[in-house]
């Protein structure tokens, strides 16, 4: 199957554009149809992946624009094979457990666009292509949050759009930079990945490149303190928006800097490393206190999400296998707990209509199921062993201790402040006696309800026990890419500090 | 004796009356007026560097700047009596409906 | 032998799952029944293991399946059974077994009764993986375990309302568990420090492979290890400064109390230290801050108890002071000493628990023994289990307890720690007089609660047959501490009185039993015969200083809660909103109103555009002039 990508990446689009002329009626069925083909697509990729194999797979090459170098280059390594199998995953899961009524059409429609820009980030390998399904996976999302969305929608979403458009566009320069330096370089044009590569820049160009992707990637992320967008969408999208926004969109950010930042400006992500960490530590402690004093559920959520992001930052620039591949770990540990999260909220306002937390109180008695796999999410959240929150931490954590234990005592407080605030957040919610009258007859969770849930937390205790058909692909693909950023490096320190496992191979 | 550099003030001399009338005047027959004036004063520095320098390139674009000055202000009147005969007034200051 | 290691440690897990199913249903005595037959089970693996290591001096290693692997790093599920993990399955599962029995009766009335063995057999599963590891990381598995258990048992009761802390000192059960895991959490970032610390310089965390690795690590390196993983050992075990979540935690069901905030989780710290000991005997400073902490911790606890009102508060200061005793001897290098103490505590100290958790069950809950009082005359077996077990804690001879403790004692003695050794003989005496303050003022003397409401009587039959096997070890584990010693000294370093303390054994005996019976026989004297209040000691300074437990609990309250809780608010407020925020928006709205006022250039009128455009033209005539 030479075309699974292309599939992968327009069978969602297509089926949406074919949803205009479904009944409103069966819309829902044939979203969950859909996004189940989907998934299962996805899974069979994995099921043909060879996980031995580091390098890119299942590349497709078509030129677009010949003589500007501009291709249909597509193709997947193992550090993006699970962000795409989650994407895809999310989706269906999100589908399934809609319960949305208005609209319902355009609402699966804009998903299915927006799960085919989602993918087509995850593998393009074009510098142009990835750039056009970035930008155009802000559209539905646009929609969602603004059609959909709470009383501040439309500020949430146009500040949602402007915000990460201006980075992407700062980000854009950067590309057409590496483009035409290219074109300096060997007198043709190309926005293939695989080229850009190869070219070694200057340690000063290097520099002011890693600036421009910087600023694409780090409000895409978010980072401190570019993250204020992502309250207001968090706590204005309707429950699918904040799903897909956490699981997936977020992880656009950090994919980016792997996919680009690391491999195409080592010298420069080492020189970067200090001021990224602070900001990550910024990112962890900070907005875990803040955190911590929110009202809102969906906001103490949304703000654990940036504290999340921040680990993954940290682990990136690591420099070395154990914190990458825990921060790619975590990527997709985050995106089922935290979208799992989202999704509880969206069932408890579904039923009072109102995320407060002083509201509540009392829930486990009165909701038992719910709170047990609230508990479980809110177990991986803070990192317990056994789930998968703690492989991706734990990974992170100890890469880091390599590069600067200080930092990684000031970062590991993540495990201290993240069980404060989501410990606050359980006992206000669910513990305590029922103090306000319409709590005492919530109903359970209904059978769709669990059947949404159920497999995510199999899927979190899973992976938490046996990551490794999950780590080892991811671990091989890093493990290339740690070698490739040895070799490319111009300064010394940064050849020192890239750490290459050599005990990779033996370990298997 | 008359020179290229008496030419060129006139023509200046009668640019600048055009373009004041540009900028001051409010009413559009005026304005078209003050236009043809400042094509005028082009024409008669291309007629005197074209003497000058003794190329007839110069005198054949005042013979092209007049037949495009004589459509302009055929197809400007036209619009200008549309105009009035819609609002009852060529006047600038009332004509303000396209505004930011 | 592997299939024996399986069933030993997935029994209880069975067992939870199996309670877990029937969670949400009413209460079912065969769930309960099933629970406890599964956990005897595990304890009979647990002890023909012991019995095989025993007899063959083997080790027996196996691996599950491989866990989690990046990089160079690469940690396994895999188990160790060697003379300390089989010695602490065997104390664990028998414990946990007699608990469980002992839950079906206490917890008979209890509506969640299903779900409380489901966390109580997670929680034993969480202790097996704990101790029975063969690595620093599949410790940690079970170190976190423990915690979740802790909380979820801690707050059990969630239900109840948060009150003030001078009507409840705890607040409430949900407080008190959140509080014990976060505090715990503290801890732990320590020990995944020590961890990594580990991993970075060994470049594994298999316990053979690191010890294998420590003389070739610089001292450095070891010190800041062991230091870490003993931040991790401080948590678990409830050491200063981390100490009052243990007397919180008593707001879980009393059966909980016994078996994990007593007799096997909190011992995980001074555990942690025992197998690591190859660690901690090349860092003599840490290992000497282990000892001292530990003997500060056994007095400063000992004198918390000495004024307390709570029957189970009380038990709870007597077990943190115990865990000091225990530390106190690790730190000094007598390993096979405090891993016996750990032991012998376990039997009496979960035996005293269960005493009054049916002196509870008698006087409906009430806790306060000042409104106790006469109660041996209708619960006679109670009364005699739990006059054994604070005989045993006191440390009188026959009892466990006293080859225990004395040991330690004496190992204070004979590395000439003197200040040490007075410090702990004094505890011990402080030991035995609020062991039986807490026994005369529940069983002797004069009812002082209400008797027209309250008819006491003794808990069922099969609850106090099921203590029993406690109650023997509580009297007769002593006696085998020989036995013990030669078995564990396989494994860990032997430990010899010095020739000078061998004279004076008989001394030093007679001193610390001299305290021992000295307190006793004060508490004899002030309450065997009723409860008669001094209110001039109660009003003293240094009674309130103990009662409100060294103001500490109010210290964290005011200056690290509430500060945190006011510096989020303000981050929140005041920074996020109105300064990160404020910006992005600020950036924003200038463009905004940029547009907004130069919009007003598009007046509409031809005229102004003209003038516009010639002044444009103006400018850029001008610009090339100047330029050019």
């Amino acid at each position: 199957m030479d075309n699974i990508l292309t599939l992968l990446v327009f069978f969602p689009a297509i089926a949406g554009l074919l949803g205009f002329v479904i009944e409103e009626k069966s819309m829902r069925v044939y979203g969950i149809t859909v996004t189940v083909l989907e998934f299962f697509l996805s899974l069979w990729l994995w099921g043909i992946y060879d996980g031995a194999n580091a390098g890119l797979q299942f590349v497709e090459f078509v030129p677009i624009i010949p003589s500007m170098g501009v291709n249909y280059y597509l193709g997947l390594d193992g550090i993006s094979l699970f962000i795409v199998l989650m994407s895809t995953f999310m989706t269906m899961i999100g589908v399934i457990s809609l319960s949305i009524k208005k609209n319902l059409k355009n609402m699966i429609i804009s998903l299915l666009f927006l799960e085919m820009t989602m993918i087509g980030v995850f593998v393009s390998l074009d510098a142009i292509i990835f750039y056009l399904f970035w930008e155009l996976s802000l559209v539905p999302m646009f929609y969602i949050i603004g059609a959909w969305g709470g009383p501040l929608r439309i500020y949430a979403s146009i500040k949602f759009f402007l915000y990460t458009f201006t980075g992407s566009l700062v980000m854009l320069v950067g590309m057409l930079y590496v483009a035409y330096a290219y074109h300096d370089l060997t007198g043709v044009w190309s926005f293939a990945l695989t080229d850009w590569y190869s070219v070694v820049f200057s340690v000063d160009a290097q520099m002011w490149l890693f600036a421009a992707f910087f600023v694409g990637f780090a409000i895409k992320v978010p980072m401190f303190p570019f993250h204020t967008w992502l309250p207001y969408a968090h706590g204005q999208a309707p429950t699918i928006g904040s799903v897909i926004l956490a699981a997936v969109l977020l992880k656009m950010g950090t994919y980016g800097f792997v996919r680009f930042s690391l491999p195409m400006f080592p010298d420069a992500a080492v020189i970067w490393i200090e001021p990224i960490a602070v900001l990550s530590l910024i990112m962890i402690i900070y907005t875990a206190m803040v955190a911590y004093a929110q009202k809102d559920i969906k906001q103490v959520i949304a703000y654990s999400s940036v504290s999340h992001m921040g680990i993954i930052m940290l682990g990136i620039f690591a420099m070395n296998a154990e914190g990458i591949t825990g921060s790619v770990f975590q990527m997709i540990a985050h995106g089922i707990v935290s979208g799992a999260l989202f999704m509880l909220v969206g069932m408890i306002y579904d039923r009072r209509h109102t995320k407060m937390m002083d509201q509540f109180g009392g829930l486990a008695s009165v909701m038992p199921k719910f709170a047990l796999i609230f508990g479980v999410m809110l177990m991986s959240s803070v990192g317990l062993p056994l789930t998968m929150g703690f492989v991706g931490e734990f990974l992170v954590l100890i890469g880091f201790y390599h590069v600067s234990p200080m930092i990684t005592i000031l970062g590991g407080t993540s495990i201290i402040l993240g069980a404060v605030y989501m410990l606050s957040l359980f006992k206000k919610s669910f513990f305590g006696p029922v103090t306000i009258e319409e709590n005492r007859t919530l109903k359970d969770l209904n059978a769709n309800e669990i059947w949404s849930l159920l497999p995510l937390v199999v899927l979190v205790i899973w992976l938490g026990v046996y990551p490794k058909p999950v780590l080892q692909p991811i671990d091989n693909s890093v493990h290339a890419l740690l070698k490739f950023m040895d070799e490319k490096a111009v300064n010394e320190e940064t050849k020192a500090l890239i750490h290459v496992a050599t005990k990779t191979k033996e370990a298997k | 004796m008359i020179g290229l550099t008496h030419y060129l003030i006139v023509s200046a001399i009668l640019f600048s009356i055009g373009l004041v009338g540009v900028l001051r005047r409010r009413n559009l027959l005026m304005l078209f007026f003050a236009t043809e004036v400042m094509l005028n004063a082009v024409n008669i520095a291309f007629a005197a560097i074209s003497h000058y320098y003794n190329d007839l390139t110069g005198q054949m674009f005042a013979f092209f700047v007049i037949a495009i000055a004589a459509s302009e202000v055929a197809v400007g009147l036209g619009i200008l009596i549309v105009l009035y005969k819609k609002n009852g007034s060529i006047d600038l200051d009332d004509l303000v409906s396209m505004k930011g | 032998m592997e299939n024996l290691i399986y069933i030993a440690l997935f029994a209880p897990l069975v067992s939870s799952l199996f309670a877990g199913v029937f969670a949400m249903s009413p209460r079912a005595t065969f769930v309960g029944v099933i629970s406890s037959i599964l956990l005897l089970v595990s304890f009979f693996a647990s002890a023909q293991l012991a019995y095989f290591v025993y007899s063959t001096n083997a080790v027996i290693h196996t691996t599950m399946m491989p866990w989690i692997m990046a990089g160079d790093f690469f940690v396994e599920f895999g188990f160790v059974v060697d003379h300390i993990s089989v010695t602490m399955m065997t104390v664990v599962t028998l414990v946990s077994t007699v608990v469980h029995i002992y839950s079906i009766g206490y917890m008979d009335h209890d509506k969640s009764f299903n779900r409380f063995f489901s966390y109580l057999s997670a929680f034993v599963f969480s202790m097996m993986v704990l101790v029975m590891s063969d690595n620093f990381l599949g410790l940690f598995i079970g170190w976190e375990g423990v915690g979740v258990c802790s909380w979820l048992l801690i707050g059990f009761w969630y239900h109840k309302p948060d009150v003030s802390r001078d009507e409840n000192p705890s607040i409430s059960p949900s407080w008190a568990a959140n509080e014990a895991f976060i505090m715990n959490r503290v801890a732990d970032l320590g020990m995944l420090i020590g961890i990594f610390i580990l991993y970075w310089s060994v470049g594994s965390l298999k316990y053979d492979v690191v010890f294998a690795t420590l003389p070739h690590l610089s001292e450095t390196v070891l010190t800041t290890a062991a230091l870490a993983l003993f931040i991790g050992a401080m948590g678990k075990s409830a050491q200063f400064p981390l100490h009052t979540w243990l007397t919180d935690a008593m707001e879980g069901p009393t059966p909980v109390s016994a078996l994990i905030h007593a007799a096997t989780m909190v011992t995980a710290g001074v555990f942690l230290v025992i197998r690591a000991n190859p660690l901690f005997a090349m860092t003599p400073e840490v290992s000497f801050f282990i000892a001292g902490l530990g003997t500060f911790v056994a007095f400063f606890a000992a004198s918390m108890a000495l004024v307390n009102r709570d029957l189970k508060r009380i038990i709870a200061f007597s077990t943190l002071s115990q865990l000091g005793y225990m530390f106190a001897a690790a730190g000094l290098g007598a390993y096979w000493i405090a891993l016996f103490h750990l032991a012998a505590h376990a039997f009496f100290k979960a035996l005293l628990f269960l005493g009054a958790g049916n002196v509870m069950h008698a006087m409906h809950d009430e806790l306060d023994i000042f409104k106790m009082g006469g109660l041996k005359k209708y619960m006679r077996w109670t009364y005699i289990y739990m006059g054994v077990a604070s005989l045993a804690l006191a440390g009188i001879p026959v009892f466990a307890g006293f080859f225990s403790k004395d040991a330690i004692i004496e190992t204070a003695f004979n590395e000439e720690a003197y200040v040490l050794w007075g410090m702990l003989v004094v505890t011990a005496g402080m030991t035995a007089f609020y062991s039986f303050r807490q026994v005369f003022l529940t069983f002797a003397g004069v009812p002082r609660y209400d008797t027209h409401h309250l008819h006491p009587h003794d808990m069922y039959r099969y609850v106090l047959i099921a203590m029993s096997p406690l109650a023997l070890l509580a009297v007769f584990a002593g006696f085998f501490k020989e036995e013990f010693e030669a078995f564990v000294t396989h494994l860990l370093p032997s430990y010899h009185m010095s020739e000078h303390t061998h004279h004076l054994v008989g001394l030093l005996t007679v001193i610390v039993l001299g305290f021992a019976i000295g307190g006793i026989y004060l508490a004899y004297k002030k309450y065997y015969n009723g409860l008669k209040r001094d209110e001039k000691c109660e009003n003293s300074f240094i009674y309130k200083l103990l009662v409100n437990q060294y103001y500490i609990p109010h210290f964290y309250e005011e200056f690290i809660a509430k500060p945190y809780t006011m510096i989020s608010q303000k981050l929140w407020q005041e920074v996020d909103m109105k300064i990160v925020d404020a910006i992005v928006d600020a950036i924003a709205y200038f463009f905004y109103n940029s547009g907004d006022v130069t919009r007003r250039m598009q007046t509409g009128n031809l005229s102004h555009y003209l003038n516009w455009m010639a002044a444009g033209t103006a400018v850029l005539l001008l610009a090339a002039v100047l330029f050019a």
